[in-house]
């Protein structure tokens, strides 16, 4: 069975719809900006903030504005039918309704500007959570019971995450540099991204085919990256096998590269072991920030685009090869046909995941 | 698929395979620790877990004497895991550490992820296969028992599936092993198991 993905709805610190968003990513832009006051000690961090958000609830206010934007691309019919399936992805959902339950607001928000008919299925898998939603997504497209799952993936700026990255020593004084030599560690983001999986092709706009996907566990430590990046090795293998794709084939890596030492350095190994070196590679971080449980999914969307205009964008912040193993990161924008790509993911809790995808022509 | 083993533990005592384990009941609120030395398990570990990797841990501890999971390649046996307050216990204690004891705390933050058990059980055990983390609103054994089919459905030998819960009111964790062959398990079948 064929499964196909189209483009759902994207707002980032760089902008409300997808095609602004990519407009933005073709001109080089970056989300990313100073937010005054916004460390524990009043520093001012580098951050990807959606300035249009005034609310004082970021969480709710973003997931509210992506299902008024999907209303108006797709209209309410299609969230409506029964055999229509959300799943959600977000590592800490509305994190301030502490101590009440931190997902609720998801559950309501979708089912009252929706008018969702299926229970929603909620994924927080740390960082791979975004790409797990989408394997997941598939995995419900092969029962009978449905023809479109509408994958979420979301997570807004709050104390709780900065405070946190911050208690790790994790975070960057400067824009994020993923896999550079002179990368500090990783700019936060906020953004909410949808893609639509679907059995049959939804509408005439650009869709690509899902090929496969997989994760795999480090087995090796719970918050620092593997050293031989076994996790993401076998994740990677796993989705090559269940693609039936060589590696020949691959014409573009969206990589994880968060901009940290120790995670940038695990994928350059993974991605040698598996001998992509030469693949063209970029980390999206630079554009948007990281934005967790949301980083996956926009991420496949702003691949999809990448695949439609036939470009790879450059990796922003990328200026000298900071990894032990050589991997092909772009420094500059780069028109090659794009019909197959690898979006891979790793993240706390030792997780790793991978998709592949294949442009429809 | 095929019911392998089940376990549930809660300050009630550990039910392994729906039977009480003799001495497990506690009244202690630090019940987890006492239960650990009534394992005889040595993994200091243990002592830097947040609550819910300590309650998969234990539970996991029992549920193993019951398993041959040595038969397994390292890469087979899949994890899925599911609860409804994410890491609100530790998401609490964070908090607090910034809030009220002078500076975020990053042995808190790390645990403020509820699939960091799973992690926490791939390191115990070694294992590669693949894993997930839902937030489901109550137990369900019908998302269970299809979830368990996806991962069978793509090579998956064995599942390794559990509900782990701690909030302010209910401290638990419900842990069963699936293989990929035998009679059905059904949904009447696992609720009870839960129930135990």
């Amino acid at each position: 069975m064929s499964i196909f993905i189209t483009y759902g709805a994207l707002i980032t610190p760089l902008g409300n719809t997808t095609v602004e968003n990519f407009n933005r990513m073709l001109k080089g832009d970056s989300g990313v900006s100073i937010i005054k006051d916004s460390g524990f000690n009043n520093e001012d961090w580098p951050l990807g903030m959606i300035k249009s958000i005034q609310d004082e609830n970021r969480y709710n206010k973003l997931l509210s504005d992506l299902c008024h934007q999907l209303i108006k691309e797709h209209g309410k019919g299609l969230f409506e039918d029964e055999k229509t399936l959300v799943v959600v992805s977000s590592t800490k959902a509305d994190i301030n309704a502490l101590p009440n339950d931190t997902f609720a607001s998801t559950r309501k928000i979708l089912n009252d500007q929706l008018g969702l008919k299926n229970k929603i299925i909620i994924i927080s898998n740390a960082c791979i959570s975004g790409v797990l939603a989408i394997n997941t997504a598939v995995d419900y497209l092969h029962t009978d019971k449905y023809d479109n799952v509408v994958v979420i993936g979301i997570d807004a700026l709050s104390d709780f995450i900065v405070y946190g990255f911050q208690s790790l020593f994790a975070l960057s004084n400067e824009p994020s540099k993923p896999f550079d030599k002179e990368r500090k560690g990783i700019c936060i983001g906020e953004a909410a991204g949808c893609v639509i999986v679907s059995k049959k092709r939804l509408n005439d706009s650009y869709a690509v085919n899902y090929l496969g996907g997989s994760s795999s566990n480090d087995a090796n430590h719970i918050s620092g990256p593997s050293r031989t990046g076994e996790g993401l090795f076998r994740s990677i293998n796993k989705t090559l096998e269940r693609s039936k794709v060589g590696k020949a084939e691959i014409d573009f890596i969206s990589a994880h590269g968060t901009g940290t030492n120790y995670n940038d350095e695990m994928e350059s190994i993974a991605f040698d072991r598996l001998g992509l070196n030469e693949v063209p590679l970029n980390s999206l971080k630079g554009y948007f920030g990281h934005t967790l449980g949301a980083a996956g999914v926009i991420e496949v969307i702003s691949s999809m685009k990448m695949m439609e205009h036939n470009i790879v964008l450059k990796s922003i912040g990328f200026e000298e090869q900071g990894t032990s193993k050589r991997i092909n990161v772009l420094k500059a924008n780069l028109e090659q046909p794009t019909n197959i790509i690898l979006k891979t993911a790793s993240g706390f809790g030792g997780g790793n995941a991978s998709l592949i995808l294949k442009s429809v022509l | 698929m095929k019911l392998v083993a089940s376990c549930k533990i809660s300050n009630q005592g550990v039910f392994l395979n729906s039977k009480l384990v003799p001495n497990t009941k506690s009244t202690e609120t630090n019940w987890k620790k006492e239960l650990y030395t009534k394992t005889g398990v040595t993994y200091p570990k243990f002592y830097k877990m947040d609550a819910l990797a300590k309650l998969a841990f234990l539970s996991y501890s029992y549920l193993d004497k019951a398993l041959k999971t040595e038969s397994y390649a390292d890469n087979d046996i899949a994890l899925l895991f599911a609860n409804a307050a994410s890491s609100k216990t530790t998401d609490l204690k964070y908090i607090e550490s910034y809030k009220e004891k002078g500076s975020p705390s990053p042995s808190l933050f790390v645990y403020t992820l509820p699939n960091i058990l799973t992690g926490e059980l791939s390191i115990l055990n070694k294992w590669y296969g693949e894993n997930v983390f839902f937030i489901e609103e109550k137990f369900d054994p019908e998302f269970y028992l299809e979830q368990i089919n996806f991962y069978f459905s793509k090579g998956a030998k064995g599942v390794l599936a559990g509900w782990v819960e701690s909030n302010d009111t209910n401290e638990e964790c419900f842990l069963f092993f699936v293989e990929n062959n035998g009679n059905e398990l059904t949904i009447e079948e696992l609720t009870n198991l839960y129930k135990s």
